[in-house]
Order: structure tokens, then sequence, then C-alpha cells
């Protein structure tokens, strides 16, 4: 065990790493351990998430003309 | 064909090939392109820019890196060059922002009606926000939370390093979600 105990501070500052990434250390593993008792936290974690995801489904597409113009502008028809 | 022969025949220069990889990685780079941009006409100029770009130097390609990788990285060379031209805009910086973790905000987000991105409203806040985000922690954002990039890749594509790209994704996540929250709070 680290001697500081995990505060919500600290599990928002560290929520970049345990997105989508490794939570393996003793750090991780106390800040997991907070978060699954703080609904604080957990509204953060879920906010931050949630976030994420509205920007991931909002996606432009180049019109079909767009696409033609590129190629002919490359010269790659 | 997968995408390694194509490379090596567009690098051996046939045009077939090259054309395939150019279609390939159009609406992903154009995408990505509008959502730095935030803007029709400059994601168009930024997507052929950097298709240009592709087709000049496709023989200098060592492979070491992923192509996409590549593309990224001449993307966000032109972005920021337009950001840095563009004065009139003036952006908020998620570093100096004191209230970006203010209890004010901690709100439970079932109760806010976010249901999906059709909904225009949504949209709006969803703009918004981004708009307001300094082009430097927009650009690790989408790089890294949505277009999926690890860290590593994130960090090669911008010339951050490691750490800076972990401390920009983690202050522009909460500057958007905060904007967020405010939005629906009114
Ligand atoms: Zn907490």
């Amino acid at each position: 065990m680290s001697e500081k105990k995990v505060t919500c501070g600290d599990v928002m500052n560290h929520i970049c790493e345990s997105l989508g990434e490794e939570l393996a250390t003793q750090r991780c593993k106390e800040i997991r351990a907070h978060l699954k008792e703080c609904t604080c936290c957990q509204q953060y974690f879920e906010s931050v998430e949630m976030t994420i995801d509205f920007y991931k489904n909002y996606n432009f597409t180049a019109s079909d003309d767009v696409c033609k113009n590129l190629l002919k502008k490359l010269n790659l028809e | 064909m997968d995408e390694q022969k194509l490379i090596e025949l567009a690098k051996a220069g046939d045009r077939k090939a090259l054309g395939d990889l150019v279609k390939k990685y159009t609406q992903t780079i154009y995408n990505f392109a509008y959502k730095i941009c935030r803007d029709k006409e400059k994601a168009e100029n930024t997507m052929s820019e950097t298709f240009f770009s592709m087709v000049k130097a496709i023989h200098q390609f060592d492979g070491n890196s992923k192509l996409s990788t590549w593309l990224y990285r001449i993307v966000v060379n032109h972005c920021f060059m337009l950001a840095r031209a563009d004065k009139s805009h003036l952006f908020n910086d998620p570093e100096t922002d004191e209230g970006l973790f203010d209890d004010r905000y901690f709100t439970d987000w079932s109760s806010l009606p976010l249901k999906n991105v059709e909904n225009e409203e949504l949209r709006r806040v969803l703009d918004d926000a981004v708009s307001q985000l300094a082009p430097e922690y927009r650009i690790v954002f989408m790089l890294r939370d949505v277009e999926g990039n690890s860290t590593e890749e994130t960090a090669e594509i911008t010339g951050l390093t490691i750490a800076a790209v972990k401390s920009r994704l983690h202050r522009a996540r909460a500057f958007l979600r905060k904007e967020i929250t405010k939005a629906f709070q009114k």
C-alpha cells in the first residue's frame, strides 16, 4: 500500500491513464477501488466516457464530388 | 490487395495503386480534417494538401510507422499552420482553466437530455465546446480518443512527449466535459 490515501482529485487526474490503458500498478488498483466506492468519481468517469463517445459518433463525410475532384486534382483518375 | 502491397506498387510508380491508397484514406482524412478545422472548405483544402504531399513523397515513406500515422502528421502540420495564421479566433486554454474540476460540474449525466448525436441541440453544444478548445488540445483529443491512435502514435504524430500527450488529453477531456455540462445545466 502507498501511504497516501486516494482522493477524488487523484482519481480525476488519473483518468487519462485509466481510460483504454492498463490499470496494473498498485496505485491504479487503489484508484479502481476508490472509483468503485465513490459516486462522484463514477459520475465523472462516466461523463468523460460519454464525452468521448459523442465526438466519436459525430462524423463528417466528403461528398462523391469532393472525392472525384480530389483524384482529378492529383491526376489519379 | 493489402496495404503493404499497394504501398510497394505506389512507390514503384504504379498510379492505380496510388489512387487506391488515396481512396482508402479519403474519408478518414476528410473527417479528421473537418473535426480539427470545423469548416468545410478548410477541411477540403487540408485533405487535398495532405494527399498532394503523400503523392509527392510516397517514395520516401520508409514503412517504420503506419501510413495513417504519416498522413495524420501531414494533416496536423497543415492545421497548425492554418491555426497560427488565423489570429481572429480566441481559444480557451485548459492549462489555465481553474474550474476544470469544479464541484459544480459533478452532476449525474444520466439526467441530462443526452441521448445521441442525431440530436440537433447536442450537436450544437459539441461544436461550441470543441471550437473553444485550443488547437493543440483539440488535435490530441481527436487523435487519441476519437480516431483511436495509441498514446505513442499520438506523440509521434504531434511531436509531443508521451507525458505531454497524456496531460493535454486529460485536460481536453475535462474541458469538453465541463462545457457540455454547463450547456445543459442552463
Ligand atoms: Zn471520489
